[in-house]
């Protein structure tokens, strides 16, 4: 199996390097490149078309979160991880919005890094634990303190199942095909979900599937 | 010249009352005077009536006892009746010589008169009262119809003309008195006018000195206003900066530290591990730790999402936070929002919906509060309603209540305060939006 080739994105050396020697102690990892702005990160991203990019947010010249967009905009084949310090779903949304499929804190334990690279290689999304736990427990609170009956509960099962493969990052194309669907029947479900929920768009889809516990 | 204008309006003042007390006094005075020389021109004219009167009764009692000595037939009788008219005569002489002492220059002319004729009338009466009784048997009617009595009608008549005298001059008495009167007519007016013409200017003076203080006052506040804006300024560009540099700095290296610790973990070769790997998990919990810190205290002096992702996601952060933090039921319903509002206002509508946030949890012990922002044309509005305990905003207005209206209104904006106790507190800010062209 070829190794998964990644491109460091941090404005402190000290931190890359870090990245870098925890990750090449794994088997199945390879630093291509490394950027210390959002600027530098384009341009290595368009020269070493890297498998992974690992972002920061916080960094000069053009924020992870712009970077994000510009890579995932030119190269889709590009998965991007956000590394924050920002635990609040505002930044996650952001994030997700820029086409983002990981965002791990800062302190998140290297097991985490290790999973979310893999992860959104392999096309899913992947959340911190620490932001997972966050999200559904604020969401149970909102629940309690409105008394609101349940959203999910009003999904059929088919569209739960829709649910969780798009919002693991699945494609519409992707779904219809492991759910022996039409690619009609999947467009159909994905805007009733959308419509039931009061969502707009895919990464609200992902967030909230999140919250839910739906995917973590 | 504080000192000096107050001197001028204590000593305006001063002068104005010791002058309105002069003007009373003073026509008090005069009309005491008006009422003393009526009285004195009054009791004169009486006086003088009662000497003339004595001289007229005089001369007709005069001439009655000259009748009875004439006619008298007895002897004895008679001398009696002669005694009596020298008595007369004496009374009658006194009364002239009080009345010469007051005599008026109108009066000397006929009271010379009187005097001649009297003289006359006793010099004509002497001879006949060494009569005896034949002489004035015989002599007695001639003589007192020839002499006595036309004298006696003489002097009557001048007596009446001291009387018509004595008259005219109470009368002119009174036109004395009623001249005195124009005189203190007009004392009196030019009095009241002076007074009034420096009352006018002391209020003059004091409305313009009034006006000035006034202007300075509101010049004034509005500096303090000023100031205070510079204060709120200078105080957010501090956290904003201090909050990055911890963020950015403190906050990066610490996880680079982590990173670092981690890698130092997994280096240690297996013989050591046992001895080692405790030590590194101290040290990666502080730090871990540390990052906590650091990332609470950078949020709680400005949310980086402010800056990085604006209002609208910092307010939900702020809600959800409240929420997590107090248990009250925050909803936020935003509408319109743009997220490339002006710094300002991104920054005064945090911290309104902040402090009244802090005040809902704090004081108000609400359950639930919620929060509309919405961006119009030309304003943005932002109410934060809670169902809490509420107060009386004309008792209780607090700093936090005070700073937040001097936040809204020093970008031109109004805020208003709607809260009563037992029926939740209102906040309704509205921030004009700036033009395109200004």
């Amino acid at each position: 199996m070829n190794s998964i080739r990644i491109l460091l994105a941090d404005d402190h050396v000290v931190m890359r390097s870090g990245l870098r020697v925890l990750l090449e102690r794994q088997g199945g990892f390879q630093v291509v490149a490394e950027a210390g702005d959002g600027r530098q990160a384009i341009e290595l991203a368009e020269t070493h078309s890297p498998d992974v990019a690992v972002i920061d947010i916080a960094m000069p010249n053009l924020n992870g979160i712009e970077a994000t967009r510009h890579i995932t905009t030119k190269r889709p084949d590009t998965a991007v991880v956000i590394l924050s310090m920002h635990s609040d779903e505002s930044y996650v949304l952001r994030a997700l919005k820029s086409g983002a499929r990981g965002y791990l804190l800062k302190d998140s334990p290297e097991a985490d890094l290790i999973n979310a690279i893999r992860a959104v290689h392999d096309g899913k999304a992947f959340f911190s634990p620490a932001i997972s736990k966050m999200m559904v427990e604020d969401y149970m609170r909102q629940l309690q303190q409105r008394g609101v009956e349940d959203s999910y509960e009003l999904l059929t099962a088919r569209e739960r199942e829709v649910l969780q493969l798009l919002a693991e990052g699945k494609s519409n194309k992707e779904t219809a095909t492991i759910l022996n669907l039409s690619l009609y029947t999947v467009e159909t479900h994905r805007s009733n979900i959308l419509q039931k929920l009061n969502l707009h768009g895919t990464p609200e889809l992902i967030l909230y599937a999140v919250r839910k516990g739906v995917i973590s | 010249m504080w000192r000096s204008s107050r001197f001028i309006v204590i000593s305006g003042f001063g002068g104005l009352l010791v002058l309105m007390t002069f003007a009373g006094v003073d026509a008090m005075r005069l009309l005491r005077g008006i009422q003393r020389r009526n009285e004195v021109i009054r009791q004169d004219f009486l006086n003088r009536n009662r000497v003339l009167n004595q001289i007229r009764s005089d001369v007709y009692l005069s001439g009655t006892y000259v009748r009875d000595y004439i006619l008298e037939p007895e002897p004895q009788n008679a001398v009696k009746h002669r005694t009596s008219l020298e008595k007369t005569r004496r009374d009658m002489d006194a009364a002239l010589r009080s009345y010469s002492v007051m005599l008026s220059a109108d009066e000397t002319q006929p009271y010379q008169t009187l005097q001649q004729e009297l003289a006359e009338y006793w010099k004509v009466l002497e001879p006949a009262l060494q009569w005896d009784v034949e002489q004035r048997r015989r002599k007695g009617y001639e003589f007192l119809r020839d002499e006595v009595l036309p004298r006696r009608m003489a002097m009557l008549s001048i007596a009446d003309q001291i009387a018509a005298v004595n008259e005219r001059q109470l009368n002119s008495g009174s036109t004395q008195v009623a001249s005195l009167f124009t005189q203190f007519q007009l004392r009196l007016a030019s009095t009241v006018f002076v007074t009034l013409g420096l009352g006018l200017a002391l209020a003059g003076f004091s409305a313009r000195k009034i006006l000035r203080l006034e202007r300075e006052s509101i010049q004034a506040r509005s500096e303090l206003q000023e100031l205070s804006a510079r204060l709120v300024e200078a105080q957010e560009t501090e956290r904003r900066s201090i909050s990055r540099e911890l963020h950015d700095e403190v906050g990066q290296s610490l996880s680079a530290l982590l990173v670092g610790l981690s890698n130092l973990s997994a280096a240690i070769p297996p013989s050591a591990g046992a001895e080692l790997k405790p030590h590194v998990e101290g040290i990666r919990r502080l730090a871990e730790d540390s990052v906590r810190v650091v990332r609470n205290i950078t949020l709680l002096l400005r949310p980086s999402m402010l800056d990085d992702l604006g209002l609208v996601p910092a307010l939900q952060w702020q809600a959800r936070e409240v929420s997590k933090r107090t248990g009250m039921q925050v909803d936020i319903a935003v509408e319109n929002v743009s997220d490339e509002l002006p710094e300002q206002y991104k920054t005064c509508v945090y911290r309104v919906v902040q402090e009244a946030l802090n005040n809902c949890a704090r004081h108000a012990a609400a359950n639930t509060v919620r929060i509309i922002a919405r961006q119009g044309r030309e304003h943005l509005m932002l109410s934060i309603q809670d169902d809490g305990g509420g107060f009386r905003p004309d008792l209780h207005r607090g700093l936090g209540l005070l700073g937040m209206e001097e936040r809204v209104t020093h970008l031109g904006g109004t805020f208003e305060l709607d809260s009563e106790p037992g029926r939740g507190t209102l906040i309704a800010i509205s921030l004009p939006l700036e033009l395109p062209n200004t």
